[in-house]
């Protein structure tokens, strides 16, 4: 029971791509979606505010957009654990003779592969866009990028696990929606620097993972780190996201495992 | 039937935080290639059983084997040895039926050869090879319920737990389901246990009846045996005049060749399931305000009427059709347990005569299992128990599974 099946993580995953691919609609509907915010606001305020530093604001923009919808994506697919219990189908998973452990890892390595692959898409389209510099460079950034979309979703899938396995219904996710996660979008500078803030609520961002998400994404993208937090701040933003990843991961797992079949 | 006993369960029981006792210290066996039927009502503690044997649910007492192997001290042999159709539906709608399937066979790591021959195998067994590879929710009720049950016996388990396994389905489909469920134990001699609240169900499928009731076993037999024992016939006397209802009963009462007399009204004696289905799904969502209305005296609203058959106790009466429309409940029925009862029908008819009692009709059966169930629970199967919340969640369910519905 305690041991850890990888066929089983895998089977699950499995599973979770296959879904994804098959709602055909959903994907190319949030990649239209981000590419919209990317051209309103890239291009729209972007003509206004110029640029930030030295790159236009598209290019600033692309990879907060990346992480919006990387946030959204992860955290709704780690709540739908709430339609697998509803649906019944957690029930033909929790009675094999697998661990709980196995299976809600596959469920969060499926959403966090699903969802980091909403990412890309979303990465190349804004590359077309010409948000980013082609370069050597450039394609090892997206390489590495690849890897931290991998290590915010898996770390957002495990809160959204956490949520769905303590909340019965999902109008309760509805408000926590609006108080968790529209503040962790807002404060992930995704629109604007951090040093643009008042110190308050720098200290809010700096607390807030998917902000070091993004700034990861702009160093993987952009070249450029955070002003703030000197030459190295790529290290503290992988540091404080790596840490996230696991205390989720492993908080997902608890509260699934604990939650009533 | 053989005489090994491949379920072993010993004073088990389920206390749900720490107040509610849905399973009271039940012991029971299970003898190898037999279909045992849990016959309770709904919230009897049937399911909660079938969870604890399937170490979904740990047993707040007691202990239980399957197939050899303790459900507290080895969980994955036991779930390695059953294969669980549950009460709700549990497929993945977005997949297909093979994709259902293949989900299953690698969770329970199957090898590739024997999984891909196995699926096959399921398929024709309950004939879905020709839907395999159509998306589950364009199924209907009875196809994903046979996809289920293809499920449930893909890894080889030497015990199959149906939990209800015709809720929901219209005649048809539940006649098809029964074919399938005695094809399985007699060709495959895969040992079954099945929980109904449908008497006809239990009686036409089980080798051995356990009916359950409140979380009790209060009988365990033959279907044959269960009825054999009531000794006597039931004979209905069906009465319109309510006051002429209450006369009859304490007439009988008093005979000392009547064993027993319940009082129904005629709504509740339609023994066909086909009615009876209807009737149940219709009844679910509102019975609530049923309920209170009639509390109530229910004078001026006049739209409600009861949904639940109802003993004789709860009169005031009032029935709605789907019409809405308020008229007095029809007849009564009595039913009496007698001796003989054939050669007792002229005296019965002479003394409701001489009492001034007015009978539409006489009728007489041999014991069915809703009698037998009547005489050791007090209680007509009929009657709902169980909470709100139980009963919306169950009419949740059967509109799941009748949402897609069909010839199955
Ligand atoms: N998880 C639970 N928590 C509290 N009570 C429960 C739970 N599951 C079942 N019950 C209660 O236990 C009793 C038996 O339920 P169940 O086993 O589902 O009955 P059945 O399957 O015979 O209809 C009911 O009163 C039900 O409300
Ligand atoms: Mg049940």
């Amino acid at each position: 029971m305690q041991t850890l099946s990888w066929q089983a993580v895998y089977v699950v995953l499995l599973r979770e791509l296959k879904r994804y691919w098959r709602a055909k609609a959903r994907i190319v509907s949030s990649v239209v979606q981000s590419v919209f915010f990317l051209a309103i606001f890239g291009l729209g305020l972007g003509g206004l505010i110029g640029g930030i530093g030295d790159i236009s604001y598209l290019s600033y923009l692309a990879p907060g957009i990346i992480g919006m919808s990387l946030l959204f994506a992860s955290v709704f697919s780690g709540v739908s654990v709430i339609f697998d219990r509803q649906f019944g189908f957690m029930k033909e998973m929790l009675v094999a003779p697998v661990s709980r452990t196995s299976i809600i890892l596959g469920r969060i390595f499926g959403g966090a592969v699903t969802a980091s692959l909403q990412g890309i898409m979303i990465m190349i389209v804004a590359g077309f866009m010409g948000a980013f510099e082609p370069s050597l460079a450039l394609a090892l950034g997206a390489v590495a990028a690849v890897g931290v979309m991998f290590l915010i979703t898996s770390g957002f899938v495990g809160l959204g696990v956490a949520i769905g396995s303590s909340l019965n219904d999902f109008h309760a996710f509805q408000l926590l929606s609006t108080f968790v996660i529209w503040p962790i979008f807002m404060l992930s500078g995704v629109f604007f620097p951090i040093d643009t803030v008042p110190a308050p609520l720098q200290i809010v961002m700096l607390a807030n993972p998917l902000f070091h998400g993004v700034e990861l994404l702009r160093w993987c993208l952009l070249g450029v780190g955070t002003p703030l937090l000197g030459p190295f701040g790529w290290m503290i933003n992988l540091g404080v996201l790596a840490v996230f990843n696991v205390l989720m991961i492993i908080l997902g797992a608890f509260l699934f495992s604990r939650a009533q079949v | 039937m053989g005489s090994i006993s491949i379920i072993e369960v010993k004073g088990l029981s389920k206390v749900f935080k720490g107040k509610i006792r849905a399973v009271n210290r039940i012991s029971f066996n299970v003898k190898e290639g037999e279909i045992l039927g849990f016959l309770g009502p709904n919230g009897a503690g049937k399911t909660t059983t079938l969870n604890m044997l399937s170490t979904l649910l740990r047993p707040s007492e007691g202990a239980a084997k399957v197939n050899g192997f303790d459900i507290e001290q080895e969980p994955d042999a036991v779930r390695r040895s059953i294969g669980y159709v549950f009460q709700e539906p549990t497929l993945d709608l977005q997949l297909t039926g093979r994709e259902n399937l293949d989900f299953h066979g690698r969770l329970y790591h199957l090898k590739k050869e024997d999984r891909k021959r196995r699926i096959e195998e399921m398929l024709q067994l309950v004939q879905l090879t020709d839907r395999a590879d159509d998306l589950v929710k364009t199924y209907s009720g009875g196809m994903k319920r046979r996809l289920e049950i293809a499920r449930g016996l893909l890894h080889h388990p030497k015990v199959l737990f149906l939990d209800e396994p015709t809720l929901g389905l219209d005649p048809q489909t539940r006649h098809s389901i029964w074919d399938h469920i005695q094809r399985l134990n007699k060709e495959r001699r895969i040992t079954i246990i099945l929980t109904t609240h449908y008497t006809e169900e239990a009686d036409f499928l089980c080798g051995r009846i356990l009916i359950i009731d409140s979380g009790e076993i209060v009988a365990l037999d033959t279907p044959e045996k269960l009825k054999a024992k009531l000794e006597g016939d039931v004979v209905i006397l069906v009465i319109r005049n309510p006051t002429m209802v209450l006369r009859a009963r304490s007439l009988f009462e008093e005979k000392k060749w009547v064993r027993r007399v319940d009082v129904f009204s005629r709504e509740n004696t339609e023994t066909s399931p086909d009615l009876k289905m209807e009737k149940m799904h219709r009844m679910r969502g509102v019975s609530r305000i049923g309920g209170m209305m009639g509390e109530m005296g229910s004078g001026e609203g006049g739209s409600i009427r009861k949904q639940k058959p109802k003993r004789h106790e709860d009169i005031p009466e009032m029935e709605i059709d789907d019409g809405n429309r308020r008229k007095d409940l029809g007849s009564k029925q009595l039913n009496l347990l007698v001796d003989n009862g054939s050669h007792r029908i002229p005296e019965i008819v002479k003394l409701s005569e001489a009492a001034g009692i007015t009978l539409e009709s006489v009728e007489l059966h041999k014991p069915t299992l809703d009698d037998v169930f009547l005489s050791v629970t007090g209680r007509n199967i009929r009657e709902e128990k169980g909470s709100f919340v139980e009963m919306a969640r169950r009419h949740h369910i059967l509109q799941q599974a009748r949402g897609k519905r069909g010839v199955g």
